[in-house]
């Protein structure tokens, strides 16, 4: 693995984690468990679709552990790292099937998978499958907090491009 | 794919679960509270028998959580953990979708409810 590589990846995940760090402080738009804007994930989505699943993966693995010191709710590192899971293979399988335009849908999929991994996570936890009723509200939030960062996602991958 | 496939692949998914959520949310009159804690029924109130306000508090291993009912409905007034979603969320009277306090692994959901013996308090 290359210095730059590896300055790059830490330069991205350091961003993330200000980024997580700052939506944070925003006060939760809703007081449904688990709907969030999920800005952090605009690192994730732009790092697969420049650099690879590998990179990206470390990024938003290390951005979650680190994370989980910042917020003041460590137990919720479990939720992320299910949701991460569940929303990382729904990017690399929509990677396949999207072309450069269409990030933007990539990451939508991407955060419904990720709010399904949550509620799977939460029912196994609590042992209580009634949670399951949280599903479509948390589908439905999922595309659209997924719509507003894969947009931005979009947008950095088309200008970084431009980059020499 | 193309654009628009992808464009009604996801408005479809959307639209089918806002009508769902709608549906699960104003799923009509459950007369009966359950208070589950990892997954086991600890408590099952009838609200509709329920004449004046109640108080009280459920203890977990990880914390507590203050418990109000009133007739018809119920919710957590005051709770120890770390985000208090539980607390925002507010009353629940009706529907499907539950109260749920995840670090302390408490759901607080309504069902129809088997018994029936209930006017008597």
């Amino acid at each position: 693995m290359s210095v730059k590589r590896i300055a790059r990846d830490a330069v991205l995940t350091a961003l993330a984690l200000v980024i997580f760090a700052v939506e944070l402080q925003i006060p939760p738009l809703t007081p449904v468990p688990g709907i969030k804007l999920g800005l952090a994930n605009v690192v994730t989505v732009a790092a697969l679709f420049l650099f690879g699943p590998w990179d990206a993966g470390a990024i938003m693995i290390l951005r979650i552990l680190l994370g989980g010191f910042f917020s003041s709710n460590p137990s919720a590192i479990i939720y992320s790292l299910a949701g991460g899971a569940f929303s990382f293979a729904a990017l690399l399988l929509m990677r396949k099937i999207v072309n450069k335009k269409q990030i933007w849908a990539a990451s939508t999929i991407s955060a419904a998978f990720h709010n399904l991994g949550q509620i799977c996570a939460a029912v196994l936890i609590t042992r209580t499958p009634a949670l399951f009723a949280y599903l479509p509200l948390l589908t439905a939030a999922g595309i659209i907090a997924g719509i507003v960062t894969g947009l931005a996602a979009q947008l950095a991958v088309n200008r970084i491009k431009k980059l020499p | 794919m193309k654009t628009k496939t992808l464009v009604i692949i996801i408005s479809a998914v959307l639209a089918i679960s806002l009508a769902a959520s709608a549906i699960l949310y104003f799923g009509g009159e459950r007369k009966t509270a359950e208070i589950y804690v990892d997954g086991e029924l600890l408590r099952s109130i009838d609200l509709a028998a329920v004449t004046e306000t109640q108080t009280f508090t459920v203890e977990t291993e990880e914390g507590a959580n203050v418990i109000e009912v009133e007739r018809g409905r119920i919710r957590v007034s005051d709770a120890d953990c770390p985000d208090r979603v539980c607390v925002r969320s507010g009353w629940l009277s009706e529907g499907d979708i539950p109260i749920v306090c995840l670090p302390h692994g408490l759901v607080i959901r309504l069902s129809s409810g088997g018994e029936v013996d209930s006017v008597s308090r």
